[in-house]
């Protein structure tokens, strides 16, 4: 995978992931190991997404990590065929949806890879696909469940 | 409490200008200042100045100064900028009101500007992309129109809204820009031309989109006591609402119920002591088509679900239940984020002034103003009334 990123900081749109510039980095190193995460409220156990350092409930400061569902189902998707923003119009048409993790009430927005609009249904089930981007940042997509590249 | 007063407006011609932001504010501050040909500069305490995007789209930061001087404002009391995406315009009217009645100013200038046209059309929309939050949503290539997208096919999924339905919020707001002259898409438009109109985010295509547009607009805002000495029609801010919930797109209360929407409704119409049905006409948010069927619905205009068969209806056309965007909306005006709120309340004074072609001349004693950002977590509502 990986795209050179030939845009500056103020068009970059991929968070800084080292522990030098983010209290979250071990989202981004969880997911170099394949897991999706966030952070779970370690005093009301509430469960944040995005990962947070101070419960927005409770307002503790101590979290604790935990593994979300790599599996989901499509809520709501549509597909960018222009007007996409720098750095990713050579990527069109691409799919992004909102996917419902399994069994945990979080949602998250993501793109979707191996896919076209016109073969996506509301509900279809989606697997979690990491990608490594050229300068060594991840991130997160999903493909369709199924998929030669989707992961057991 | 000081009553407070819209007392003269000013426009630009809105669309892709060949005109700097800068050169914007200068014609929208002209034509207010022939509007009120009894003003004398001096008399202006303060300035708010509504503008979204200009740090990235015309790459200047701190622009309520330049702004002053590219209208030969001095300020004495008051002077900011405000900024909250594309309710910056009513945000800068909101403040300029607040200002008022606090007794810290007397004389306001709202300007809401906006440059959107870069030369490089990607820039403007990562520039945009960037209103959500852009770590985790934008990322994404989330955008507005994907992100109202994905509401479109909610509401398509719940409630059965179709296409056509979609199509024909743009094919009325056409109808009115028409005879609008600041307008950026004077011309009508089918239903067939908007259904078939280029892919941007299924079930969006570009004619259920507003535009990207360069324009500013301006009004003078002043106390009850001083109004008169600018205008035979003042038009009072008689109720103020805002609500604003969630930020990241999974985390909104929900996607096809605009629950800050009626908050923000409730509070402007209770300030007010009225109701929607007491509205003669109303100017509201239509960045998409999908926006302003989902506006009927949360403000109440019909059932949940029915805001598709609503406009069908023709009960938001003049002669309805309440005629909407007569000025042909953000998807016929274009939409340049930060004028936007102010020119939807100038259209509201026009027609209380009798100053639109009469095509679309309602008048009318009471106007809704309704303004969102971002992915429709903020909604505020502004309800005027004729005076004079």
């Amino acid at each position: 995978m990986g795209e050179p990123q030939e845009w500056h900081f103020a068009f970059d749109f991929y968070p800084l992931q080292s522990p030098e510039h983010t209290r979250i980095w071990p989202f981004f190193q969880h997911l170099k190991e394949g897991r999706l995460t966030t952070t779970r409220c370690a005093k009301c156990s509430s469960l944040l997404w995005q990962p947070r350092v101070v419960c927005p409930h409770c307002n503790a400061d101590a979290m604790e990590w935990v593994d979300l569902p790599r599996h989901g189902r499509i809520y709501a998707f549509t597909a960018v065929y222009a007007g996409a923003p720098l750095g990713l119009e050579k990527d069109v048409p691409f799919v992004v949806a909102i996917v419902e993790l399994d069994g945990v009430p979080v949602k998250v927005v993501a793109r979707i890879d191996e896919a076209r609009y016109e073969d996506l249904k509301i509900g279809d089930p989606v697997t979690l696909k990491i990608v490594e981007l050229a300068d060594g940042r991840v991130w997160f997509r999903f493909v369709p469940t199924g998929k030669p590249s989707s992961p057991a | 409490m000081r009553r407070v007063a819209i007392v003269g407006t000013g426009l630009t011609k809105w669309g892709v200008r060949n005109a700097t932001y800068k050169e914007l504010v200068q014609e929208a501050g002209k034509d207010l200042f022939d509007d009120v040909p009894n003003l004398d500069k001096k008399h202006v305490d303060s300035l708010f100045v509504g503008s979204a995007l200009v740090d990235r789209l015309a790459f200047q930061a701190y622009p309520a100064p330049l702004v002053a001087e590219q209208l030969g404002l001095t300020p004495s009391r008051m002077v900011m900028r405000t900024e909250m995406a594309c309710v910056s315009g009513q945000s800068a009217i909101r403040v300029a009101w607040a200002s008022i009645v606090a007794g810290l100013s007397d004389v306001a200038v709202v300007v809401g500007a906006e440059k959107m046209n870069t030369p490089n059309m990607a820039e403007t929309q990562a520039s945009m992309a960037c209103v959500l939050d852009r770590e985790w949503d934008g990322v994404n290539g989330l955008n507005a129109p994907p992100y109202f997208a994905l509401i479109a096919q909610r509401h398509m999924h719940e409630y059965g809204t179709t296409e056509e339905q979609l199509a024909e919020v743009s094919v009325k707001n056409h109808d009115y820009a028409a005879t609008n002259p600041y307008a950026h898409y004077p011309k009508r438009v089918s239903r067939e031309k908007v259904l078939s109109s280029a892919k941007i985010a299924p079930p969006l295509k570009l004619l259920d989109c507003s535009g990207i547009t360069d324009g500013a607009a301006a009004v003078l805002m002043t106390h009850e006591g001083l109004a008169k000495k600018y205008t035979d029609t003042p038009v009072f801010v008689e109720g103020l609402g805002q609500a604003q919930s969630g930020s990241l797109v999974v985390n909104l209360e929900s996607l096809t119920t605009w629950h800050p929407l009626r908050r923000a409704a409730q509070e402007a119409f209770k300030m007010a002591g009225v109701t929607i049905r007491d509205m003669d006409l109303a100017e509201t948010h239509d960045c998409f088509t999908i926006s302003e069927i989902m506006e009927y619905e949360d403000l109440g205009l019909c059932e949940k679900g029915q805001g598709g068969q609503f406009v069908m209806d023709g009960q938001s056309r003049i002669g309805g239940t309440l005629p909407t965007n007569l000025r042909g909306g953000l998807l016929g005006c274009g939409h340049p984020l930060g004028a936007t709120g102010v020119a939807q309340a100038i259209e509201i004074v026009r027609q209380f002034k009798a100053q639109v072609p009469e095509d679309r001349y309602v008048g009318g004693e009471w106007g809704l103003c309704h303004n969102l950002s971002g992915n429709a977590n903020n909604h505020a509502l502004m309800v005027l009334r004729r005076g004079g």
